[in-house]
C-alpha cells in the first residue's frame, strides 16, 4: 500500500504533465479522424456525351441516340470539328459517338458499320464506351436470329431495359466501421505515447539511484516492490485505456454496442497491457527525464508511422510492411483492419485476430521477463 | 489501548556482555585488477558508534556497500546480528537504517509524506508509522516542515530529511555515510545531536566521514582505513597514543632571535619547531609541563607574544604518522 500509496502522489503531482499529453493526444486523435473521414456513399454519374449522327434517325439509328440519351446527358455543339475537339478538351463533353451515314442500311446487310468515337480517357468516359458496346452486342446478338427489323429493334430494346437488381448480402456497416477502425489504429500512438511517457516519468522517480539503493536494502522484498510497481502503474495503463474506449463510444456510439466494439475494445485492451509491459521495461532502463521525448519520438510516433496508425495499411509500401512485422504495433493494427471486414464471428474469421492478440501477448511476456532480468541486476551495484 | 513508543531501543541491562552486532571477517572486494578492500576483519559491538575513518578511496562506502549486500564481494563473510547477511536476508534488513551520503527521496513528496514512503517500506501499521514519523521529524527538528517539498529545504534541512527518512522504522543498527557533508554548522549541529539521541536510545551505529571532529565527538572506537586496509583501530585516546606525539604548543605573535630559538631547540622531549612569519610551531614527544617551561623560559628572555596554547594529537597526526600523509589528501 505505501508504494502504491507513494506513486498516486507521484502521478498526482505530475498531473498538469498528464492532462496537457492526453488533451494533446486527443486533439491528433480528433484531427486524424477528421483527415481519415473516407466518404464511402455513391451517386450514380452519367457521361456527357455529343452524338453525330449522320445517318438518317430511324430504325436501329434511333434506337441507338435513344439508348444513349436514356443514360447520359446528351451536349450540343456546333457542327465543327474544331469546336468538338475544344470541347473534349476541357471536359464539355467525356465522349463523341460518330454515327456514320447508311449505319443502318450496312448494320442490316451485317456489314459490321463503324462508329468513331472519341473521348477524354476518363472514367466518364469508360462509361460511355460500356454503354456503347452493351449496346452494339446486344444488336449484333439479335441481328444473328435474322428477325424482321420491327421484331429485333424491339428486342433489344427489352433487353436492354432491362435492370439487374444488385442485392447487397453484407450487414455491415462499413462506412461506420472504417472510421472506428481508423479511431483505434489512431490509439495506437496515443496508448504508446501515453504510457511511455507517463509511467516512464513516474518510475524515474522510483528508480533514482539514492532511492532504489534506500529500497534495495530496505525490508520490503524486492520482487514485491517491483509487483506494486508494476500492478500500480498497470492501474494507470488500464485508465488510460478505458479512457480511449469511453470516447470512443461517445463518438461511434451504436457502432461500438456490437460485437465488433466488443473486439476493437478486446483488442485494445491486449494492446494497452503490451505498452504497459514496454513502458515498464523503459522505465527500467532511463532514468533520465529529458531522453523522454526523443524516446517517444523514437518508439511511438515510428511504429505508428510505420505499421499504418496514421496511414491505412493498403497504403504502405511493401518494404515498410516488412519492417512492421517485428513491431507489435502492426498486429494490433492488422487487428483492427481484419475486423471491420467480419462478418460471422467464429473461429475461421477470428482466428487472425487471437493470432495477432497472441504475438502481442508474447512481446508483453519478453518484456517482463527482460525488465525482470533488468531490475535483478541493478539490484547488485557490481 | 493505543501505546505510543517513544524510545527506539532499549539498552542493555548493566553487566550484559555486549554482544557482536556485525561481524566482517576476511571481507575482499575486488573490481578486476584493484582490491579495494583487502582483508578486512573487525567486529561492531551492539550499541556503539564505530567511526569509519579514511580518506577518498580509501574503501569506507565500498565496506558499507558489501554489508549491506550493495556490492557482492569477492572472499570473505559478513554477519549481522549473527546471521549471515545477503541480499534477501530481509528478517536482517528490517532492523538496518542508512542514511546515504546523496539524499535520497522523492521530489514529488513533501517531508511527512517522504518519511511515511520509506517508514512503511518496513512498518505496516499506520497507526504505529505515525507515533514513528512523529518521532524522526522530531528527532531530526523538522516538525515545522511537513508540508515542504524537498525543492523548498535548504541544504541543510535536506540532510535532516535523509536521516529521519533512514532512521524513522527506529532501526538497531544504523549506517550513516558522511551525513554532514556540505551542511551548515547550526544544521551539522542538530544532526550530531540527532545522532547522539539515537546512541542514547540503544542504537548502533556506524558512522563514515572526513571530519575528524566529528568522530572525536561522537565515536567510542574508530577504524582508520586507507586503500583497503586497517591502518589502526580502537578508542580515539589509544589511537592518539599511535601519534607518536604528546602535545602541540603554538605561540602566536613572537619575535625570535635566531639565539633564542635556537636555546628553544634545544629542550629536552621536541621532536619538532618550525617558526614562520611571528608564529612557533613546538612538537613534544612526550613530557607532562612542557608549556609551562615554554612560558618560562620566554618569560626569563623577556620574550613577548600574542597567544599561546597547547592542542593534543589528533586523528590527524595518527593518520600522518601512520601513512606520510594528510587524511584529506
Amino acid at each position: 500500500m505505501t508504494v502504491f500509496k507513494a506513486f498516486l502522489k507521484v502521478l498526482n503531482k505530475n498531473k498538469a504533465i498528464v492532462i496537457m499529453y492526453t488533451v494533446i493526444l486527443i486533439f491528433f486523435a480528433g484531427f486524424n479522424m477528421k483527415t481519415n473521414d473516407n466518404n464511402t456513399t455513391f451517386t450514380a454519374s452519367k457521361p456527357d456525351i455529343l452524338i453525330v449522327c449522320e445517318d438518317e434517325i430511324t430504325g436501329i439509328t434511333k434506337n441507338l441516340i435513344e439508348y444513349i440519351s436514356k443514360n447520359s446527358n446528351i451536349k450540343e455543339i456546333e457542327n465543327d470539328e474544331e469546336k468538338r475537339n475544344d470541347a473534349l478538351f476541357y471536359r464539355d463533353v467525356n465522349y463523341i459517338v460518330y454515327i456514320p451515314n447508311d449505319f443502318r442500311k450496312q448494320f442490316l446487310n451485317h456489314q459490321n458499320p463503324e462508329i468513331k468515337i472519341k473521348s477524354t480517357k476518363d472514367y466518364q468516359a469508360s462509361l460511355a464506351n460500356m454503354m456503347l458496346e452493351r449496346f452494339l452486342n446486344v444488336a449484333n446478338t439479335y441481328l444473328a436470329f435474322d428477325l424482321a427489323e420491327e421484331e429485333m429493334l424491339n428486342a433489344i430494346n427489352e433487353t436492354l431495359e432491362q435492370e439487374v437488381n444488385v442485392e447487397v448480402t453484407s450487414k455491415l456497416d462499413t462506412d461506420s466501421l472504417t472510421k472506428v477502425s481508423s479511431y483505434y489504429n489512431f490509439t495506437n500512438y496515443c496508448i504508446l505515447a501515453g504510457a511511455i511517457y507517463i509511467i516512464c516519468l513516474i518510475l524515474s522517480s522510483f528508480k533514482k539511484e539514492s532511492v532504489l539503493k534506500r529500497t534495495t536494502i530496505s525490508s520490503m522484498e524486492y520482487q514485491k516492490y517491483n509487483r506494486i510497481l508494476l500492478l500500480s502503474n498497470s492501474l494507470f495503463a488500464f485508465a488510460m485505456w478505458f479512457f480511449y474506449v469511453l470516447l470512443s463510444y461517445i463518438l461511434f456510439k451504436e457502432s461500438m454496442w456490437t460485437l465488433h466494439g466488443a473486439f476493437y475494445i478486446l483488442n485494445s485492451f491486449v494492446f494497452s497491457f503490451f505498452a504497459l509491459t514496454l513502458a515498464f521495461f523503459l522505465g527500467n532502463i532511463i532514468s533520465d527525464k529529458n531522453a523522454l521525448n526523443g524516446i517517444i519520438n523514437v518508439i511511438a510516433l515510428g511504429s505508428s508511422f510505420l505499421c499504418g496508425a496514421f496511414v491505412p495499411l493498403e497504403w504502405l509500401p511493401k518494404t515498410v510492411l516488412n519492417i512492421a512485422h517485428i513491431l507489435p504495433s502492426y498486429y494490433f493494427i492488422k487487428s483492427n483492419e481484419v475486423l471491420k471486414t467480419v462478418e460471422v464471428f467464429d473461429f475461421a474469421s477470428l482466428k487472425p485476430i487471437y493470432l495477432n492478440m497472441m504475438i502481442l501477448l508474447l512481446f508483453a511476456l519478453a518484456f517482463i521477463i527482460a525488465s525482470m532480468i533488468i531490475t535483478n541486476k541493478k539490484r547488485k551495484l557490481a | 489501548m493505543k501505546m505510543k513508543i517513544m524510545n527506539y531501543h532499549y539498552k542493555k541491562e548493566k553487566g550484559e556482555k555486549m554482544k557482536n552486532c556485525i561481524e566482517v571477517k576476511n571481507l575482499v572486494k575486488e573490481y578486476k585488477e584493484i582490491r579495494a578492500i583487502d582483508d578486512l576483519t573487525f567486529e561492531v559491538k551492539e550499541g556503539e558508534i564505530l567511526g569509519l575513518l579514511g580518506p577518498n578511496g580509501s574503501g569506507k562506502s565500498t565496506t558499507i556497500n558489501c554489508i549491506l549486500s550493495l556490492l557482492k564481494f569477492s572472499q570473505g563473510s559478513i554477519k549481522i546480528f549473527g546471521e549471515k547477511m545477503d541480499v534477501n536476508a530481509y528478517e536482517i534488513k528490517r532492523n538496518i537504517g542508512v542514511v546515504f551520503q546523496d539524499v535520497s527521496v522523492f521530489e514529488e513528496l513533501n517531508v511527512y509524506d517522504n518519511i511515511d514512503y520509506f517508514c512503511g517500506l518496513y512498518i505496516k501499521d499506520k497507526q504505529l508509522r505515525k507515533t514513528y514519523i512523529e518521532d524522526a521529524l522530531h528527532l531530526v527538528g523538522l516538525e515545522n516542515y511537513k508540508k515542504f517539498y524537498p525543492k523548498q529545504l535548504s541544504g541543510g534541512l535536506l540532510r535532516r530529511l535523509n536521516i529521519a527518512c533512514g532512521i524513522a522504522h527506529k532501526p538497531k543498527l544504523i549506517f550513516l555515510d558522511e551525513p554532514t557533508v556540505a551542511v551548515d554548522p547550526q544544521s551539522r549541529n542538530n544532526i550530531l545531536d540527532g545522532i547522539e539521541k539515537l546512541r542514547r536510545f540503544g542504537a548502533t551505529i556506524v558512522y563514515t566521514t572526513h571530519y575528524m571532529e566529528e568522530v572525536e565527538i561522537l565515536c567510542d572506537r574508530v577504524i582508520i582505513l586507507d586503500k583497503g586496509h586497517i591502518i589502526a583501530s580502537g578508542t580515539c585516546d589509544e589511537l592518539k597514543h599511535l601519534a607518536n606525539i604528546e602535545e602541540k604548543v603554538t605561540v602566536e605573535g613572537i619575535e625570535l632571535s635566531q639565539k633564542t630559538l635556537s636555546k628553544i631547540k634545544e629542550f629536552k622531549n621536541i621532536e619538532e619547531v618550525n617558526y614562520e612569519e611571528n608564529i612557533l610551531f613546538i612538537t613534544y614527544k612526550k613530557g607532562k609541563n612542557n608549556l609551562s617551561e615554554l612560558m618560562d623560559f620566554l618569560k626569563e628572555k623577556k620574550v613577548t607574544y600574542n597567544k599561546i596554547f597547547s592542542e593534543r594529537p589528533t586523528l590527524n597526526d595518527v593518520f600522518l604518522e601512520l601513512t606520510g600523509k594528510e587524511l584529506r589528501d
